[in-house]
């Protein structure tokens, strides 16, 4: 139990703390509300629940999200390969060509479909 | 170090991805509790592959994120267009199909 | 620490040859990807559907000739043939090559469905555009130009690949890579449907939704039991338990989740809810596709985990596995009696099937193979796989072909009086449905003859009672849509059989043809199933 008491106590802070700023931010704080500050915050999109036929879904958010995950998932593979590269050789290197190729090929894909455009 | 208190956190954030998979009714938050499942699953390939003393866990929680992140570009493609049908990401709304 | 010292690198050994069916699906698929980017629009359909029906033929013809090449295996008396490959991350046994035969042919006739155009009047069932709103002038624009989306074409054949890397997996890894790279290809091709799309957008994301929860319950599954034993590999697990040197708990936690994500994927009850609204939304030819292809590929992995791997701790699971099955079948057959729609229907008849093979799985008898004529749970499993997958593609071919305005008219009412407006397709739909109720000489009979002896013969004897009572409850309604087809009057203007091309033809007449074969003369493909032998260990 021992072990857990460290991880006990931090929550208790951290709750006593969170009370205390929201009781404190309540009693203190000035209060002058306009429509941004009430809007709930969404990474910079429109909140979800939207006014029927009101407001347009910026759908290329979504799809440059998609593009960047694959990309960037990429790296994972590469980084566990450079560090050990010196002893795969030449093995090694044609692998990595292989895999880039096939990721390659997605992106050809893309690209000859316009998702790299941005209007 | 024992990799007992890793596991427990890594079971907790399973529980609670599998609750919130249950409970939530916006499809984009279900996605998220099912990543978050996805991840107390590397958390504990990680530990365990400290604890048995071999890299398999570590190779394997890569895995996972490939996998995973594949699994985001499907899910999102799928429930964009459903929210741009229906203007509504809720799994409540979409109800067309039962018995 | 020693953890990070790296040994000295070994190159990975592979077979490329062994390999070689697996390797030319992947290959095809991403030249199809090539050929979606740079390919002229109006060339594409052509180009695709050809590209992938000549890749499946070579990979039939490769896994034929790696099958007829493989060397019986050192450790001989177990009836298994074949080794593992890929630095032990792939079985090429003699299951594994059973099962990447009939997937390549199943997926071949459900190729056929898909690239079917003649019944939407000169364009495939698949959306023209799925990203043009439903209903809004941009979609009724891309149907007017003939757009079609082509892509099915490589995503069905990465589906096939990612089932035969899932049937053929020898480490948890590799099964979970396989399971997703089919998985994820699938829950797009079900949102893609021309008509219906909204029902159709639905059934994707449902199914997204509950096949990503259960592939996480899945992974945690594998991070339990890699814990208990230190190792992916099936061979390690089964050593592991065999010596019991972990802790049982991990064991047993991972095995019952592992156990979630794999009988969800045969939707065997409680796990099946996603069944009937997926099978209902998707396109037909992919339903098709999915009731044939995915049954018998998380099949193959299911009996391969469990018995190779979880194979010492069958006291743990085997009561478990006999309650599924218990509630599988019982699900299946008695909510299939309310349903409206055939579609519907056909899902929950799919349910009932799983809950058949399951009691072969339950019983898991292996027996002496070779000298008797018995059949192990495997080779019966594998041969009701096969009976069933060719009943089932023909039969969901059949509902594509009865229409009216709206598209497939899948409301039973509609099929009232099929008889007497095509007596052919009519009849043929009766030939899969008598198959699928398991009457004498059809294929039905024969494959369920086959599970229920190996489950008998494994112990299962309850199992099997239960599960003749619910044939019988089941044969009801496969009975009632006969007597409907034959002996109602249509309602109102009645249905339509719309003439198919030759595509849709050939997949109704070879799964015809297949349900008869099997159901008279089983011998040659029980045999094949019989020469598969056992997982190679």
């Amino acid at each position: 139990m021992n072990l857990y008491l460290p991880i006990v106590f931090l929550g208790i802070l951290a709750a006593a703390f969170a009370v205390f700023s929201v009781v404190a931010s309540s009693m203190l704080g000035p209060r002058r509300y306009n429509r941004a500050k009430l809007d709930s915050y969404e990474c910079g999109i429109q909140p979800t629940p939207q006014p029927v036929g009101g407001g347009r879904f910026p759908v290329k958010y979504y799809i440059t999200a998609m593009m960047f995950i694959v990309f960037d998932i990429e790296i994972i593979f590469l980084y566990p390969w450079a560090v050990y590269f010196d002893s795969m050789k030449t093995f090694g290197l044609i692998e990595m060509v292989l895999f880039i190729a096939t990721v390659f090929v997605a992106y050809a894909y893309v690209w000859r479909r316009g998702g790299l455009e941005w209007e | 170090m024992s990799p007992t208190p890793f596991l427990v956190l890594s079971a907790l954030l399973f529980s609670i991805g599998a609750i919130g998979v249950l409970v939530r009714r916006n499809a984009i938050v279900v996605f998220m509790c099912i990543e978050l499942m996805l991840n107390a699953g590397n958390l504990a390939f990680v530990s365990f592959a400290r604890q048995v003393g071999n890299l398999d866990g570590q190779v394997a929680a890569f895995f996972v994120m490939v996998v995973a992140a594949a699994e985001v570009v499907v899910g999102l493609a799928i429930i964009v267009t459903i929210y741009r049908t229906r203007r509504s990401a809720s799994v409540d709304d979409a109800s067309l199909l039962k018995y | 620490m020693t953890l990070l010292a790296a040994p000295a690198f070994q190159a990975p050994n592979l077979a490329y040859g062994r390999l070689s069916p697996l390797l030319i699906i992947f290959g095809v698929a991403l030249v199809g990807v090539v050929v979606e980017a740079f390919a002229p629009r109006e060339l594409r359909y052509q180009i695709q559907s050809l590209l992938a029906l000549a890749g499946l033929v070579v990979a039939f013809i490769s896994d034929v000739l790696v099958a007829s090449s493989s060397p019986f295996s050192s450790s001989a008396g177990t009836g298994a043939f074949g080794g593992i490959e890929a630095q032990g991350a792939i079985a090429v046994d003699g299951p594994a090559m059973f099962v990447w035969g009939i997937l390549l042919v199943m997926t071949l006739v459900s190729v056929l469905l898909v690239a079917e155009r003649r019944l939407e009047g000169g364009l495939t069932a698949f959306a023209g555009q799925a990203s043009a709103l439903p209903g809004t002038e941009a979609e009724r624009e891309a149907s007017a130009r003939g757009i079609e989306h082509t892509e099915v074409f490589p995503l069905v054949m990465f589906a096939v690949g990612g089932m035969m890397l899932f049937a053929s997996a020898n480490d948890f890894l590799t099964m979970f890579v396989g399971l997703e790279v089919f998985s994820l290809p699938l829950y797009l091709l079900c949102g893609l449907a021309r008509r219906r799309r909204l029902i159709s957008q639905e059934a994707a994301m449902k199914y997204f939704l509950l096949g990503a929860f259960s592939s996480a319950i899945f992974v945690y599954g594998i991070a339990m039991v890699y814990g208990f034993a230190g190792s992916f590999t099936f061979a390690d697990v089964d050593n592991a338990i065999s010596s019991r040197v972990g802790a049982d708990g991990l064991l047993l936690l991972g095995m019952g989740l592992m156990g979630v994500g794999l009988l969800f994927k045969v939707s065997a009850a409680p796990f099946h809810s996603w069944t009937p609204d997926v099978y209902q939304g998707a396109p037909t030819a992919i339903t098709a596709f999915m009731s044939a292809c995915t049954k018998l590929a998380a099949f193959a992995a299911l009996l391969r985990v469990f018995y190779v791997a979880l194979g010492g701790a069958r006291w743990d699971w085997q009561p478990v596995v006999w309650i599924v099955a218990i509630i599988t079948m019982a699900v299946g057959s008695v909510i299939a009696i309310t349903q409206t729609d055939i579609k519907r229907l056909l899902a929950y008849s799919t349910i009932a099937h799983t809950g058949f093979l399951l009691t072969a799985f339950a019983g898991a008898y292996q027996g002496t193979i070779v000298l008797t004529n018995q059949v192990s749970s495997l080779q019966a499993v594998l041969f009701y796989l096969v009976a069933y997958g060719f009943s089932s593609i023909g039969a969901f071919a059949v509902v594509t072909m009865v229409r009216d305005s709206s598209g497939e008219a899948t409301h039973l009412s509609r099929w009232a009086g099929l008889g007497k407006e095509s007596p052919v397709v009519a009849g043929a739909m009766a030939l899969f449905l008598l198959s699928f109720a398991g009457i004498p000489l059809t294929s039905g009979f024969t494959s369920k003859w086959a599970v229920f002896t190996a489950a008998w013969e494994g112990g299962a004897w309850p199992l099997v009672i239960v599960a003749v009572v619910m044939s019988l409850v089941a044969a009801f309604f496969y009975i009632r849509i006969i007597v409907l087809m034959f002996f109602s009057d249509p309602v109102g203007e009645g249905p339509t059989v719309v003439l198919p091309s030759m595509l849709t033809s050939a997949v109704v007449t070879v799964g015809a043809a297949v349900t008869i074969l099997l159901g008279v003369v089983p011998q040659p493909v029980l045999e094949l199933a019989r020469h598969a032998g056992e997982f190679v260990r």
